[in-house]
């Protein structure tokens, strides 16, 4: 492994791939955390597969498999969508969210089929474009990682310059437009920042699952962080990590495509985060069942004390099925009267009757809620 | 006592045909308001009248068909950093990652203008306003951890920073603790005791007559605008609400008055 590595990192081409899935990484996870804020996860879909018409048609007219012409191709049809999708939600009565699903099926069947068309061409050259589908990072040079380094600075350096814009535009743009920012140009801002970061991940991870690079990050970083900034950094951090563990893992074995490779990895960190961070379903689950034994064994020992006090003595025993009744049902009396025992609260005196010891007496006292929250 | 040829001095706001529609739908009708400076104002009607569309038409944020707005005699577009706006809590999420502070902040984000980011003295403004609504101790809470009227609160402290003539607030009251509410009140009126203007959505037909001096009555046209005493009466809220209403603002003072 740690051979393969070292090997992966001296030999140049494999230094080019790497560094470009890196930067990929960073722009897509950077830009992706506004389609999440925005709650626009879904647009960042729409536009990564309506950019395959444009890149077939591209090449069609170009006539070779040339990235500039491609990459304007890509992202002109990808803006497209979005406008189509705008101009059929304001002119008509369906919702966003079918439109949404209308263009990216439209527009990706259009692909498609224009896709399937130009294979049947007799030119050799078309060989090659299906790969941008799933995307194909060893096919990578030098080049390739040139454009993606600019264009993607180019997107870092419009998140950074209009970084309290954008916050604004995600959280109150009503808000904004008082102040007299102009939320339509920053919301096209935003659309030209994520069709840049769509265009630069063709290559390597493909429209099919492009919209996972920005998406899937955005999400992973969200569970571990409630603050802006570092939500963007850690999701920059966690595409551009997923992005060369893909691409070596690609490279490593034979026959995985580099996309699925990226896309399983950056899946697996959003999976790990949503179940396990602080805020995650295991962790609430978790915190949740040790608070309510808590309250369960709060609750034993209050009716404990509170039984004993009819006798006028708080450590008077009582038997366990008299501390069962009226309380619902699977309420495992025994096993907090047991969690108590060992805290060293309560004492068994045979006979399964149970009675407060001093420490638990003394334990009830604080129990109350109002002396607890003074 | 409408003010209008008495006063030399323009009106804070004053909007003049005021007209917007949703589709085929008139959300507003030829609207004639004047708000006059320093005044505390609500803005009644039933669901559905426009309330929430006057605030925001009033501020370019939905399109007018019809109508010109001005505050303090000139244009709303060039009076912007003289309105500040609360909307209604509910319009945003409040899940967004960041802290009660720098949402406070955003109110300064106007001052700055493009690209600049706030700085120390943003902050300390922030911080100020904070104070005022008695949420300084929730400085770096997450927003996502706030009560209803915390969060309230929070949007009045963003209005506050903008340090704006003119307050539009949308439902400030609504879905908040009484002790909230009371706040809030006694802010607004501070305000207007300082020659400021509020204009605001209400609901509680219970509360018109002890925090606002005048009203202006909404059901697409305007009703009847002018002070509490005068034209908050049943007569007006039956042409407000239809026959919906079984609120009479006499009745409660003749209760008063025993």
């Amino acid at each position: 492994m740690l051979e393969f590595a070292v090997e992966l990192f001296s030999d140049y081409t494999a230094r080019t791939i790497l560094l470009g899935a890196a930067s990929l990484g960073v722009v897509s996870g950077v830009v992706g955390s506004y389609a999440v804020l925005r709650k626009q996860s879904l647009v960042g879909d729409v536009m990564s597969h309506a950019a395959l018409p444009g890149i077939v048609l591209a090449f069609m007219i170009v006539g070779v498999k040339e990235q500039l012409p491609i990459f304007i191709g890509a992202a002109l049809s990808a803006v497209l969508a979005v406008f189509v999708i705008n101009l059929v939600t304001e002119n008509s009565r369906i919702k966003t969210d079918s439109a949404m699903g209308m263009a990216l099926s439209v527009f990706f069947g259009l692909g498609l089929v224009l896709l399937t068309y130009v294979q049947r061409m007799p030119e050799a050259n078309q060989a090659g474009l299906d790969k941008f589908l799933f995307g194909q990072a060893e096919a990578l040079v030098e080049k390739d990682v040139l454009i993606i380094g600019v264009t993607g600075l180019f997107a870092l350096l419009v998140v950074g310059l209009f970084w309290k814009e954008f916050k604004l535009l995600c959280f109150d743009p009503d808000f904004g437009g008082t102040m007299g920012f102009s939320m339509k140009s920053l919301d096209l801002l935003v659309t030209a920042v994520i069709v840049s970061a769509i265009v630069i991940g063709l290559q390597t991870v493909g429209v099919v699952l492009m919209s996972s690079m920005l998406i899937a990050p955005a999400v992973a970083a969200r569970q571990w962080t409630g603050n802006m900034g570092s939500m963007v950094i850690l999701s920059a951090l966690v595409a551009a990590v997923s992005g060369v563990t893909g691409v070596a893992l690609s490279a490593g074995f034979e026959n995985i495509p580099t996309g699925p490779a990226v896309i399983v990895c950056v899946s697996a960190i959003a999976f790990f985060s949503v179940l396990f961070s602080p805020n995650g379903f295991f962790t609430l689950r978790f915190k949740d069942a040790r608070s309510r034994r808590e309250i369960k064994k709060d609750y034993v020992l209050k009716a404990l004390h509170d039984l004993g006090l009819e006798h006028d003595d708080p450590g008077y025993a009582h038997s366990e099925r008299l501390l069962a009744l009226g309380s619902e049902k699977g309420f495992n009396v025994r096993k907090s009267l047991l969690a108590l025992q060992t805290a060293g609260y309560v004492e068994s005196v045979g006979e399964d009757n149970w009675r407060l010891t001093q420490s638990g007496i003394y334990e009830v006292k604080k129990l109350s809620p109002l002396e607890k929250n003074g | 006592m409408s003010g209008r040829g008495e006063n030399p001095v323009a009106p804070a706001i004053r909007v003049t045909d005021l007209t917007v529609a949703y589709g085929d739908k008139t959300v507003l009708w030829d609207i004639d308001l004047e708000i006059p400076r320093g005044s505390m104002v609500a803005v009644v009607g039933p669901n559905g009248a426009g309330k929430t569309t006057l605030i925001k038409s009033i501020q370019g944020l939905v399109p007018r068909v019809a109508g010109v707005v001005s505050v303090h005699g000139r244009p709303y577009e060039k009076q912007r950093k003289e309105v500040s706006y609360v909307p209604q809590r509910g319009s945003v999420d409040w899940d967004f990652p960041t802290s009660v502070v720098d949402t406070v902040k955003m109110g300064t984000y106007g001052d700055l203008g493009w690209i600049r980011r706030p700085g120390k003295k943003e902050h300390e403004k922030a911080l100020g306003a904070l104070e005022k609504v008695d949420m300084l101790e929730f400085a770096q809470r997450q927003i996502s951890q706030l009560s209803g009227g915390q969060q309230q609160r929070v949007f009045l402290a963003r209005a506050l920073v903008q340090s704006a003539s003119v307050y539009l607030l949308d439902e400030p009251f609504q879905g908040v603790d009484a002790t909230t509410e009371k706040a809030i009140v006694t802010i607004l009126k501070e305000l207007v005791a300082g020659g400021k203007t509020v204009l605001a959505v209400h609901h509680d037909l219970n509360t018109v007559s002890e925090y606002y001096e005048r009203i202006a009555l909404l059901n697409v046209g305007l009703v009847a605008s002018g002070r509490v005493d005068e034209v908050f009466n049943s007569e007006n809220l039956m042409k407000a609400y239809g026959g919906k209403t079984s609120f009479f603002p006499e009745r409660k003072a003749a209760r008063r008055a025993v």
